[in-house]
């Protein structure tokens, strides 16, 4: 069996420990004519940051089998520290073993002065801001050689400093970063929610051109506010906007996260057949 | 970087770190769910601290444990990139922190898990076969410096915490609390086999705890010898003999897969 290229299409899912031996039994992209199955996984880049042994092993049999997508969580990409020069050239070397359609991570910051938090913390949409996450964007894609795509995170407050709408200002930094977009519905969805902002005003003012992948989760609805939790499946309200999105992005790979609760395998893939489904009707049957 | 957005993301880690409450002023109507991230905060690192631990934690139950994960989560903020790196200063922390200092099986416990979590993914490397000693010409033998696996390290043990670590892991009931370590503090290693990638581990006797932590060092092979020849004290202080168990142990070392290199400084040999 050759190793599949760098590109992916169709749809995705996280892909987690838990479900390692799953993958592994039955390794075949299965987007067949019944259109079931996984075509492509997403890691997280930090798992597999200068890690060796079995979780390495496992990674790389399934690469064997699958296209992937890189996903980080601790560029902080707006944070006020100085790019981590090492972080990037760590995860330059994955990259370089993994070869990934996508290398994505976060519009937000995680820390300053030397303390990473862990957590995907909002930034003032200024033009203050966006000076500098578009310059730090070009530094790490000097470093990475290629485009990073840069995700919508669900956000639980606003600036009082605001000046631009998240749209504007993710439209904005992709023209001045040359940078791509992963495009989060379900935070799209919570963000809105929290803010009072329209979902579909948002959509529109995406630049098409620049979404290469769109993710999609489960959310927790507190009644005044929604957290954005990868612990339940799919909310229907975010269904419906993934078919906007699909009208509006056409058939761009999808796929579901799941980070707490993790199912059984057959019960995720299973939901993604839902994205299948939903993505097709949206194209007229013509989704990858 | 200059101006408000430093200011503004000053204030929301002196919320999140020690709940100061002036960020407030810079979001909007104050910032009605900027609670949410507290909870993420604590929340996400307490649950990597439980998957990291989960021996220490039955050790100490729920109560216990949580109460020593943020007391040292608050004492040691994150500085690293991945939450991996998480507890690494976590044994070392309960060993001088009270009341925590006052159970060393809990300093204990922390450390075995962090070893063998070392060894379980530390970074892959190819290992030296014996081939590669009988081809060593005998006058490198004194020079020769050895470099390691990654996946090698060593802890120190007071109390005797495999066996609860074990059923733990097997998701058993351990029997029995661990017991101390007599005569005294001893040293282990973890590291991982080469085919099964599975994590080992075993105590090393006291030569061997000196020899390993000297040739980890970057310390020859004739300086280990002197060292061995030393610590075993007036009466057998026999270079002869401290070079044979040095031999011994350098043999043990890469039958189990430990040393990736061997060279000696200005020499070469095929
Ligand atoms: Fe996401």
């Amino acid at each position: 069996m050759t190793r599949p290229g760098d590109q992916i299409s169709g749809f995705g899912l996280g892909l987690r420990p838990q479900h390692f031996s799953d993958v592994l039994a039955a390794p075949q992209p299965a987007s067949g004519g019944d259109g079931s199955g996984v075509d492509w996984f997403e890691i997280i880049s930090e798992n597999f940051m200068a890690v060796g042994g079995r979780p390495m092993a496992n990674l790389m049999a399934v690469r064997e089998c699958y296209p992937m997508a890189m996903h980080g969580v601790s560029l902080s990409i707006g944070g006020p520290d100085p790019l981590d020069r090492d972080y990037l050239l760590s995860l330059k070397d994955l990259a370089d073993r993994i070869e990934p359609a996508v290398i994505s991570d976060h519009l937000c910051w995680t820390g300053a002065h030397g303390i990473n938090l862990h957590d995907l913390l909002p930034l003032p949409l200024t033009e203050e801001t966006l000076d500098h996450v578009a310059a730090r964007v070009r530094e790490v894609q000097d470093v990475l050689g290629r485009r990073i795509a840069l995700e919508n995170a669900s956000t639980y407050v606003t600036f009082t400093a605001d000046c631009l709408t998240e749209w504007d200002f993710l439209a904005e930094l992709t023209r001045r970063a040359d940078c791509d977009l992963l495009l989060d519905v379900n935070n799209v969805y919570v963000s809105a929610f929290n803010h009072g902002f329209d979902a579909e005003t948002y959509l529109a003012g995406i630049p098409a051109e620049r979404v290469k992948q769109i993710h999609l989760a489960g959310h927790e609805n507190n009644g005044d506010h929604i957290v954005d939790t990868h612990d339940a499946p799919v909310a229907d309200a975010v269904w419906e906007l993934y078919r906007k999105a699909v009208c509006r992005f056409g058939a761009v790979p999808t796929m579901i996260e799941r980070d707490a609760d993790i199912p059984p395998f057959a019960d995720l893939v299973a939901e993604l057949a839902m994205a299948r489904r939903l993505a097709a009707e949206a194209t007229g049957g013509a989704a990858a | 970087m200059t101006g408000d957005l430093t200011t503004v993301q000053d204030l929301f880690q002196s919320r999140l770190l020690a709940g100061d409450e002036t960020v407030r002023a810079h979001l909007t109507a104050g910032g009605p769910h900027l609670g949410v991230y507290d909870h993420a905060y604590l929340a996400r690192l307490r649950e990597v601290m439980g998957e990291d631990f989960p021996a220490l934690h039955t050790l100490l139950g729920d109560e216990e444990f949580d109460d020593a994960v943020t007391g040292y989560l608050a004492d040691h903020p994150s500085t690293e990139r991945s939450v991996r790196w998480l507890g690494r200063s976590f044994a070392g922390w309960l060993r001088t922190t009270s009341p925590w200092s006052d159970l060393p099986m809990a300093g204990d416990m922390a450390a075995f898990e962090w070893g063998l979590g070392l060894a379980f993914d530390a970074p892959d490397a190819d290992v030296l076969t014996g081939e590669v000693l009988a081809a060593t010409p005998p006058e490198a033998w004194p020079l020769l410096i050895f470099d390691f696996h990654p996946a090698v390290n060593t802890f120190v043990l007071t109390h005797d915490v495999a066996d609860f670590q074990q059923a733990v892991t097997r998701e058993d009931d351990p029997d029995a609390a661990p017991e101390a370590i007599s005569p005294g503090p001893e040293t282990w290693a973890a590291w991982r086999d080469g085919d099964s990638l599975r994590v080992q581990f075993r105590p090393l006797s006291g030569d061997e705890a000196v020899g390993l932590s000297l040739a980890r060092d970057g310390k020859t092979f004739q300086e280990i010898c002197e060292a061995l020849a030393r610590s075993s004290g007036p009466v057998a202080a026999d270079q002869g003999d401290a070079a044979l168990r040095a031999a011994g142990m350098l043999q043990g070392w890469i039958q189990a897969g430990w040393i990736v290199g061997v060279s000696a400084e200005g020499m070469s040999w095929a």
